[in-house]
């Protein structure tokens, strides 16, 4: 009987005001900061707040056996610091309990890890600094955006001094095996990978709503009894945090099952781990062979929710391009205005997919169209430019 | 001389204006009331839109009772030829629209029949250019010819193909002479395959009339090349430019700015205004490029711009309004019009008001009027580039070209237009 982990990801990105041509060179503020804030209150209602007090109740509860852990972004850290204290506190209480497990991740929920090995460390470790600085607590584990990774991101995060990370259980690479077992990385020597169950975790990520589902309702005790006879040493259940409530509406009896799962789980002798826990609790002994990166996004489970098209691939080229640049101006808020336009949302919200997964990308975006998307982004880009030519001049001119 | 009498037919008329089109008509018909008294018929006017100098008649305040004195005195002499036909067309569609290619049909005379309250009614709502755009040019056909009956005139001026039809009806209920204007064919909007309903209307009208009076010589090749019209009847008239108040407005950004105005449809040849600024690009870098303006080709600009990497170079507003447009003109460096087929181009004049001298191609009207503008052929990129950079490099050429348009500019107005108009009246109606 396999123990399962939990993980959630809790992320807000910096949407953009409709920064249109006229206001590159003279703008230089290029988030809407009341729609932030608005959203980020709005999520708070639905989901941080309601489901923090649910599961500080369930670890009370349980007297410490259910455990679970989070993966907070720098982004969403800063939002709540600058609009929702109260959220954030909420958040670093449930962490005090000792049974809430942080994971590092970048600092802007960023695909640097993509484009320059160099910023991904900073990335890296700015947040692992903020988790420190918020929370007291260094993560072992590791997880990049939107679960990206392949042998070399494997590689990069055990160079990082990383215990384990997280992963896609991506069908086609993992070839017949089951994802709950701890899987190594070639050319890896400690590090272990712990691959999400895709099935498992997507009944309760997407299909617990849907009626025309052969399974639902789902219960907890109908969830418990498939962990306990699914093979393996864990079950790893990852989704975002915004599943409950926000992504699955309260009127579906999202919090009740939440209520209910972890006494389910417990009522069949299963145990709840953390991924830090698993990493030291069980042996990597299969080999994962993975060359493209993965991710849990879209159909695909690749980079095409972000790259697919050639504004995405224009624009993530063009912010990373600046990077020497702005490095060098050596200005906190100018690196982190340019860091903050990372955020993988911001290509997100450029996709042009159709279909089902389209209409995903459509209902997070804040913009009309993928067009949109894409201009603003351009202008705001063209916007940073002009700024560091402006720095560039001043530079010269000081210097001559 | 007496002073001539001008039934006038137009469609658009301000501030009921979609395009180019109303703006041009009120422009020659306020400076043509100096010359002679004037009456237009259009199918919808404001209703307090007073005009000094001319009488305005829009449909859409017409009674059934006003054209009663009328009724019974003439059968549709055309209508005998043209079935009517379901056709959607919308010259500033954003979308594509698709012309169905549509047979003029041969068949017996259509007997006279009164004007309802329905036929009226369809003029006050719905779009001027829509899904029953057939049924409202025929209906305004039929309407204008009762309202000629009524009138007193010497002579029929009709203002592109939407009136032709109705231009050639008066004429033949009257006898009296007929000239059309043309603002545009269906050749700048379709392209060299343009055939159907518009074609053969526009055909129809050009061969009925008495005189044909193109923006330009180039539109005036096209109605003789492409139309098949007896080039002795072919007078071109250059459109005059209302002068606009000017301003600057200092940059926020230390680059020149490259501006391309107008709908982004293939006609206007936005693409290649996309390859000449990859080409200058690829040589200048600083320079900006603007796309001002909305249409059916946006999204495949926008994703051809990204694949070409202009990216925070190259830029996009959408549709923006007359005042953000001079904004963006106050702070224009060089004017780009690489149309495919321009008949007039009257953007072009107004950028050379705001001081902007001008890259253009030389499938275009204006080109005929800004003699010291840099021309080239719409598809010659490499060219209209090199222009560009010529521009953005040589002080003194720029001056040049300034200089000269702000002479021709001089000779650009509606006044002169209309002067010449008259003398084509009155070749008609000596």
């Amino acid at each position: 009987m396999p123990d399962v982990c939990l993980y959630f990801q809790v992320h807000q990105p910096n949407r953009l005001i409709p920064y249109d041509f006229f206001r590159i060179g003279e703008h230089a503020f290029y988030e809407d900061d009341g729609v932030n804030g608005e959203i980020l209150s709005k999520v708070a209602e639905k989901c941080y707040l309601p489901a923090n007090a649910l599961f500080q109740k369930a670890i009370r509860e349980s007297r410490g056996r259910f455990r679970m852990a989070l993966s907070i972004s720098g982004t969403v850290i800063e939002q709540m610091e600058h609009h929702r204290p109260d959220v954030l506190k909420s958040f670093q209480d449930l962490v005090a309990t000792g049974n809430v497990e942080l994971l590092a991740e970048t600092y802007y929920h960023s695909l640097a890890i993509l484009h320059s090995k160099k910023e991904f460390e900073r990335q890296v470790e700015r947040h692992l600094d903020k988790l420190e600085e918020v929370f007291h607590i260094r993560p072992r584990v590791f997880r990049n955006t939107e679960l990206i990774y392949n042998n070399a991101i494997a590689a990069q995060a055990e160079t990082m001094g990383f215990d384990g990370i997280l992963a896609e259980g991506v069908p086609w690479v993992l070839n017949g095996q089951s994802p709950n077992y701890l899987y190594r990385a070639p050319q890896v020597s400690q590090l272990k990978t712990l691959l999400r169950n895709v099935d498992l975790s997507d009944d309760l990520g997407f299909r617990f709503s849907d009626k025309t589902w052969s399974e639902w309702p789902l219960t907890p005790e109908k969830l418990a009894g498939w962990i306990k006879n699914a093979p393996g040493d864990v079950v790893n259940l990852f989704m975002d945090y915004e599943t409950i409530g926000e992504h699955q509406w309260k009127d579906t009896g999202i919090f009740e099952f939440w209520e209910k799962l972890p006494d389910a789980v417990l009522d069949e002798d299963i145990k709840w781990v953390t991924p830090s826990e698993v990493v030291d609790l069980f042996r990597a002994s299969k080999e994962y062979d993975c060359h493209w990166p993965t991710s849990w996004a879209d159909a695909e489970r690749d980079l095409s929710a972000w790259m697919g098209n050639v504004m995405q691939q224009e624009a993530i080229a063009k912010i990373h391009k600046l990077e020497e640049e702005v490095l060098a101006a050596k200005d906190p808020d100018l690196t982190h205005a340019w860091a903050k336009m990372q955020t993988s949302d911001h290509f997100y919200w450029m996709s042009t997919k159709g279909g089902t997964d389209g209409s995903v990308h459509q209902y997070f975006s804040p913009y009309g169209s993928a067009y949109d998307a894409y201009i603003y982004f351009m202008n705001a880009l063209a916007d940073l430019q002009i700024r560091l030519k402006r720095i560039r001049e001043a530079k010269a001119a000081a210097a001559g | 001389m007496n002073r001539l009498r001008v039934l006038k037919l137009g469609w658009e008329f301000p501030p009921l204006i979609n395009g180019g089109l109303g703006i041009a008509c009120l422009g020659l018909s306020q400076a043509l009331a100096k010359h002679v008294d004037l009456r237009v018929i259009v199918p919808r006017a404001a209703p307090d839109s007073g005009f000094e100098g001319f009488q305005l008649t829009g449909l859409n305040n017409l009674r059934v009772e006003d054209l009663q004195t009328v009724e019974g005195r003439y059968r549709y002499e055309s209508f005998a030829q043209i079935d009517r036909v379901p056709i959607h067309l919308d010259p500033y569609d954003s979308d594509e629209t698709t012309v169905e290619r549509v047979r003029m049909e041969p068949g017996g005379e259509i007997r006279f029949s009164q004007t309802t309250r329905n036929q009226l009614e369809q003029f006050k709502m719905g779009e001027l250019y829509g899904a029953d755009l057939s049924t409202k040019v025929i209906e305004f056909s039929k309407i204008a010819a009762k309202l000629a009956l009524q009138t007193d005139f010497d002579i029929v001026h009709a203002h592109d193909w939407m009136t032709f039809l109705a231009g050639v009806e008066v004429k033949k209920a009257t006898g009296k002479p007929l000239v059309l204007h043309v603002h545009a064919s269906q050749y700048d909007r379709a392209g060299v395959d343009a055939r159907g309903w518009i074609y053969d209307l526009e055909k129809y009208g050009m061969e009925q009339a008495d005189i044909v009076i193109p923006v330009s010589r180039y539109t005036g090749q096209i109605c003789s090349g492409h139309y098949g019209i007896d080039p002795a009847k072919i007078r071109p008239v250059h459109n005059g430019a209302e002068p606009v108040k000017v301003f600057s407005t200092k940059k926020k950004f230390p680059e020149k700015l490259v501006l391309f105005l107008g709908r982004l449809t293939a006609q206007k040849g936005p693409e290649f205004f996309l390859e000449i600024a990859s080409k200058v690009l690829e040589q200048n870098k600083n320079v900006r490029f603007v796309m001002a303006g909305t249409g059916e080709r946006l999204k495949p600009l926008i994703e051809s711009g990204a694949f070409r990497g202009l990216g925070g170079y190259f830029h996009f507003t959408g549709f923006l309004n007359k005042e953000k447009v001079n904004e963006l003109l106050s702070m224009t460096d060089i004017y780009c019009m690489p149309s495919v087929s321009e008949p007039f181009g009257l953007s072009a004049l107004e950028a050379a008001q705001f001081g902007i001298p001008a890259v253009i191609s030389k499938q275009s009207g204006v080109a005929e009027v800004l003699k010291g503008a840099l021309k080239a052929d719409f598809w010659d990129v490499e060219l209209m580039a090199k222009h560009i950079i010529d521009l953005l490099t040589d002080d003194e050429l720029r001056e040049r070209v300034i200089k000269q348009a702000e002479q021709d500019m001089a000779a650009s107005t509606w006044d002169a237009a209309a002067e010449t108009v008259v003398e084509i009246y009155r070749e008609l109606v000596p």
